[in-house]
């Protein structure tokens, strides 16, 4: 009985650690997409910062390698976690830049600066490595993996907590995790986070308060570039050790979706992230048995559209109860 | 703005595209002048004196290749622009083509060689794509989805249903890799121009362009839709059916990829692949951009972006210049067409140049 309790929650803890590793990326660039998008600024461009960010760290890393031999093998990682979370931010730099300044439609610059991530990594990857599908030519660096000590024995927990080869989860896991906590609270309890909201609410109504809502708009911005490159970063230093032409795979859209499926608050859209990471591993495990890869595949879009639908569903009668409520209230007083 | 400064300024912008993508071209490329070339020249024919006197054309594949690519981005900026007109960003055109593909081939081989074949084909295309596109402005309408993620995600799931299908229904076991068994004769296009693919489809597309300005400016749909983008708001409150415009103009938007489906299946391939590429519904965008939006200019943007395209692919095939050079490029277009204020900006900052430099030498 309790061998059978054990077997459950081991396997519960495995999907757990699975699902929390694939929401990473989501999680990092999901909560990228919600700063700008309480700023004001929807950033379509999440896809290609993640593309970016994850190239250059992948580069830098293995280019670090061969500039500097000598230097300690545990600095080439974070050389690369640096240049590519400088990259990503840039690329959103670029996206405020060409908004705020130039007066480029957000949406349409967001998808036009995604196709420019996609080319240039592409190309310089062709250039760099003469491969135009991975960088697998080269040696490049993972950042490393945080274990709990003594935890091999503890049946359910060690495995949720160091993962199912008991190696431990990627730093930027517990990055991801730390990015959420931190976002919440600032977006909440601090000055910035307030103004930034203002900013984001109703421009005019800050403007008249003496708010600089095109500077809070470009910390929006770039702060989301900032997170969304984390994910980046992990994708191609942490789930995979390489860079992959088109690697991001759709995972900024995704983000974007979680963002409006989490009501555009920080702990629902980390819900809706962990969703979608659960979405791919259930993809993979349904993969495992006789279900056609196609079928695969389709799970974690429709699962995008049908939660779309159900939160908006759920909205419009929670609306309605609390009309019906307050109907009822005015009638018995 | 009127039109001749618009037009000045879609060329300026491709002009410092085209300037910056050869930057880069140069930094990743021995020959740049060479692949500069051969990008800008590729797809025109070359007209030879043969040792007997007589003119030879060269290279008409790649003109044919202009020409029938012009026209699948004749449609699938049709199914950009539409939407657009009600301010609605349909990123769709992609799995609206994947289904009219698809269901124009279905159509083809289940009723074979009779001569309804080619119409019933070329509707059921139609169909299907509206079909694909009015579940986005369903789901846009009736539960306010994020119309950018919605068509995204249905993108994904057309290719997958697509590749199940073809994989696993249509699937031709003799032919050695996995795609339909060859569409039978009647119901393909014919070449035109020999030697090519450029068929009927070719005149297809101004007619749908056509027929889209007839229903734009002319019909009450179109006056709806219009109303719809311009101030929807105001729209509901005269009376105007906006939800319905809207989803209307996603299904419309849906029939004309699909016709770009039907190109792909029945007059480009003649059979349906498993690994058709999925992405040329996105190239859309850079085609509605171009033509900022007026539904008469699709045909003239679509034929100079699909210059490009093709000069890319001349120039991978020629030089050491991956096509992907052209994503550059093209994601610069879309970021200088979009930019209202980078023009008047760089002619200020040249005036003052060049002010500077007359105070200098005064």
């Amino acid at each position: 009985m309790s061998l059978d309790l054990i077997a459950a929650g081991t396997v519960a803890a495995v999907v757990a650690a699975a699902t929390l590793r694939a929401a990473t990326p989501i999680i990092f660039a999901s909560l990228g997409g919600l700063v700008s998008e309480l700023a004001g600024c929807i950033n379509v461009a999440l896809e290609g910062v993640m593309l970016v960010a994850a190239f250059a760290g992948v580069i830098t890393s293995a280019y670090s390698a061969l500039w500097f031999p000598d230097a300690p093998l545990w600095l080439h990682p974070w050389l690369g976690c640096a240049a590519g979370l400088l990259a990503g931010t840039a690329l959103a730099g670029l996206l405020a830049v060409f908004h705020l300044e130039l007066g480029a439609d957000l949406i349409v610059a967001g998808i036009g600066l995604n196709i420019l991530a996609q080319g240039l990594t592409v190309l310089l990857m062709a250039h760099l490595t003469g491969d135009k599908g991975s960088t697998a030519s080269l040696t490049s660096f993972a950042l490393p993996s945080l274990r709990w000590p003594g935890m091999g024995g503890v049946p359910v927990l060690g495995v949720l907590l160091n993962g199912d080869g008991n190696a431990g989860h990627n730093v930027l896991v517990y990055g991801a995790l730390a990015a959420t906590g931190w976002v919440a609270w600032a977006l909440r309890h601090t000055v910035f986070g307030l103004r930034l909201r203002a900013a984001g609410e109703n421009a005019e109504a800050a403007l008249a308060a003496g708010l600089p809502v095109r500077r809070l708009r470009y910390a929006g911005l770039l702060l989301s570039g900032l997170l969304t490159s984390g994910g980046g970063v992990f994708l191609g230093m942490g789930y995979l050790t390489l860079f992959q032409a088109d690697m991001a795979a759709g995972r900024g859209y995704l983000a974007l979706a979680a963002v409006f499926l989490g009501g555009r608050r920080p702990l629902g859209t980390v819900a809706a992230a962990l969703v979608f990471g659960g979405a791919t591993v259930m993809a993979a495990r349904l993969g495992l048995l006789a279900v056609p890869a196609e079928v695969v595949f389709m799970i974690p879009p429709l699962v995008t559209i049908a939660a779309l639908v159900l939160v908006k569903q759920h909205q419009r009668l929670a609306a309605r109860r609390r009309a019906a409520a307050g109907r009822a209230a005015l009638l018995s007083s | 703005m009127t039109p001749s400064r618009e037009g000045a300024r879609i060329a300026l912008a491709v002009g410092a595209a085209l300037a910056l993508g050869f930057a880069v071209m140069a930094c990743v490329s021995d020959h740049p002048w060479a692949a500069f070339r051969a990008l800008l020249t590729g797809p025109l024919p070359s007209i030879e004196r043969a040792a007997d006197g007589r003119m030879v054309v060269h290279r008409l594949v790649r003109f044919g290749a202009w020409l029938q690519d012009a026209t699948t981005l004749t449609l699938v900026g049709l199914a950009i622009a539409i939407p657009f007109r009600a301010r609605q960003f349909s990123l769709g055109a992609d799995g609206q083509l994947f289904m009219g593909a698809l269901a124009a081939a279905a159509v083809s081989l289940g009723l074979g060689d009779t001569p309804t074949a080619l119409p019933l084909a070329f509707l059921a295309a139609a169909a299907a794509g509206a079909g694909w596109g009015l579940v986005a402005g369903l789901l846009k309408t009736r539960f306010e989805a994020n119309e950018i993620v919605t068509t995204l995600m249905l993108n994904v799931v057309a290719v997958q249903v697509y590749r199940l299908v073809v994989g696993r229904v249509l699937n031709d076991p003799t032919a050695g890799f996995i795609t339909t068994p060859p569409l039978p004769e009647a119901a393909t296009l014919a070449p035109l121009i020999a030697r090519t693919t450029v068929t009927a489809m070719v005149l297809v597309a101004p007619a749908a362009v056509a027929a889209a300005l007839f229903l734009l400016r002319r019909t009450t749909l179109g006056y709806e839709i219009d109303l719809a983008g311009a101030n929807p708001w105001f729209a509901v409150r005269a009376g105007v059916p906006v939800a319905r415009a809207t989803a209307l103009a996603f299904a419309l938007s849906g029939a004309f990829a699909g016709l770009a489906g039907f190109h792909v299946s029945n007059a480009l391939l003649k059979r349906l692949p498993v690994d058709l590429t999925p992405g040329i519904g996105l190239e859309g965008i850079v085609v509605a951009l171009l033509a900022r939006g007026r539904v008469g200019a699709l045909p003239l943007a679509a034929l100079g972006y699909a210059y490009l395209r093709v000069g890319a692919q001349a120039m991978e095939r020629a030089t050491d210049v991956p096509r992907e050079v052209v994503l550059v490029i093209q994601a610069l277009i879309i970021l200088f067409v979009v930019s209202d204020r980078l023009a008047p900006l760089a002619l200020g900052l040249m005036r003052r140049v060049r002010t500077n430099l007359g105070g200098r030498a005064a």
